[in-house]
């Protein structure tokens, strides 16, 4: 315990865009949010995302290298992100589309952590997948987007500014849109016992995440079994 | 080999884009909410058009059946009238004129059969302002306030220039028709008054229809508020929505009131005869 604290103290930032996955976790809980079937997709994604991110911590903590974590997170991320998107979507098109990447993104991310670690078994010098994490920037963004699309084609939402999934999506379109630069960079850079001095830039990646977690929670506040209404 | 500048950029691309983005967002809620405006006006106007037209359709739906009741009364009712009436007439030539009894009775039914004739025809001309349809709206005004000035004690007077009226569309005619029977009737049952004054000029590119009577008044507003009472000028408000026009409720100086109606006056057209047959099935 000591030992977290002590890590929380030295970086706050980084403490900080782990747990505060525990806020909108905590808001859907109350709020019954679960019960939509494109919510509980981001619900299962988020406590998915608090479990990794607190054993990628314990990890560093005990100095042993937690990049494979951060591999595998990267395809379930986009399946359960992209689960949440197909219920959301009402155009069949969209949900076929949705279902095809996923499937061709599991098997594409999964031979890029392979080609990237060709011995899975060697944990310490385990690196980041190389484009998987490009790609499924790219993709989500396209997908943000196309909520953004459908929104304003058929004005179904009557207060968009009370709507969970537009603070949902504009939580994730600023994460993914700044992850797009970062990402190509990622595997290249973050290695371990290999860390760039790059000053208080290095905190920003987190300060994204935060941001996009904030959001997250926002729209959830929002979510209301009664008034709910997408159509 | 990546170095740290490389990284720096990365970085600093990546804030911009997510700035970028965040102005994405604000400008989508900006569009999107003008969108929202824009599609609610455009609805509002579908339903307000839609309701004009159901009224239309419900105001052209009770003059086809008065037209259809005044062809019945004409066509059945007034024929057979007027064989009883030749009929009677026959009976009357061979009946026995010696008892007076008889020819007392057989006249009295003549006369009754005279009225009960006269009756229909004033209901069937009621129905269907044939007047109106043939020789436009100041003449078939004329007509009726005659007809009423004779029939009752209140003094009706009828004041307007015929030839600067030009012929408006039947709509137009038969709303302001309409209007001027409602407000008439209306002060002859509920004014207590024993002047009624119908005028009818243009004003402005407007025909302007006034009724003034020198009775009780009314206040127009409660009247339309209680259910029952204002139906009479709840219908011509939905009438006059129909032609665009509009109705004020005035109180001259003397006591009374005096209802004020426009009607936006319509690109004149040239002037058609039609002396047909006043029930024949227009297309």
């Amino acid at each position: 315990m000591n030992e977290y604290i002590q890590f929380f103290i030295k970086n706050p930032v980084s403490s900080l865009a782990v747990f505060i996955t525990i806020v909108p976790i905590v808001i859907i809980w109350f709020r019954r949010a679960f019960i939509d079937k494109a919510i509980r997709f981001l619900f299962i994604y988020l406590l998915i995302k608090l479990v990794i991110d607190t054993v990628m911590l314990q990890y560093v903590l005990n100095n042993l290298n937690n990049l494979i974590f951060y591999n595998i997170h990267i395809p379930i991320r986009y399946i359960l992100l992209g689960g949440m998107l197909y219920y959301y979507f009402e155009s069949v098109v969209y949900k076929r589309l949705i279902i095809s990447t996923m499937a061709v993104f599991l098997v594409f991310s999964i031979w890029d952590i392979l080609s990237v670690n060709p011995d899975l078994s060697d944990t310490y010098n385990h690196l980041l997948v190389r484009y998987s994490s490009t790609v499924e920037s790219v993709l989500m963004i396209f997908w943000l987007l196309a909520f953004y699309f459908d929104a304003i084609q058929s004005l179904r939402i009557t207060n968009l500014l009370t709507f969970p999934f537009f603070w949902i999506c504009g939580g994730l379109l600023l994460f993914y849109s700044t992850y797009v630069f970062i990402a190509p960079l990622l595997h290249y850079v973050v290695k371990w016992e290999n860390q760039f001095d790059i000053g208080i830039l290095y905190q920003v990646p987190y300060v994204f995440e935060i941001i996009s977690m904030v959001l997250i929670g926002l729209g959830i506040t929002y979510y209301s079994p009664r008034q709910y209404d997408r159509s | 080999m990546i170095d740290p500048s490389q990284i720096r950029w990365a970085i600093l691309i990546a804030m911009l884009a997510m700035l970028m983005m965040a102005v994405f967002v604000i400008t989508f809620v900006v569009l999107y909410q003008k969108r929202q405006l824009a599609q609610e006006k455009n609805l509002r106007e579908i339903e307000k058009e839609y309701q004009l037209k159901l009224l239309e359709t419900a105001l052209d739906s009770e003059e086809s059946e008065r037209k259809r009741i005044a062809q019945d009364l004409h066509d059945d009712i007034g024929t057979m009238l007027s064989l009883t009436k030749l009929s009677l007439n026959q009976l009357t030539k061979i009946i026995n004129k010696d008892e007076p009894q008889t020819e007392y009775t057989a006249n009295k039914v003549q006369s009754l059969l005279e009225e009960t004739i006269l009756h229909v025809r004033r209901i069937t001309r009621e129905l269907v302002p044939t007047t109106l349809k043939q020789f436009g709206l100041p003449t078939a005004i004329d007509e009726f306030v005659q007809k009423l000035d004779s029939n009752h004690s209140t003094s009706i007077q009828f004041n307007c220039n015929f030839e600067t009226i030009p012929r408006q569309s039947q709509k137009v005619e038969l709303t302001l028709y309409r209007i001027m029977q409602e407000l008439v009737n209306n002060a002859l049952k509920h004014s207590s008054g024993d002047q009624i004054v119908v005028e009818l000029q243009l004003e402005m590119g407007k025909i302007e229809l006034q009724v003034t009577d020198n009775g009780k008044g009314f206040d127009a507003k409660a009247m339309k508020e209680s259910k029952k009472a204002g139906l009479g000028l709840h219908s011509i408000d939905s009438r006059l929505s129909v032609v665009h026009g509009n109705v004020a409720y005035l109180t001259p100086a003397t006591n009374g009131c005096r209802i004020k109606v426009q009607v936006p006056l319509e690109p004149e057209k040239q002037n058609k005869t039609e002396p047909l047959h006043p029930f024949r099935k227009t297309a």
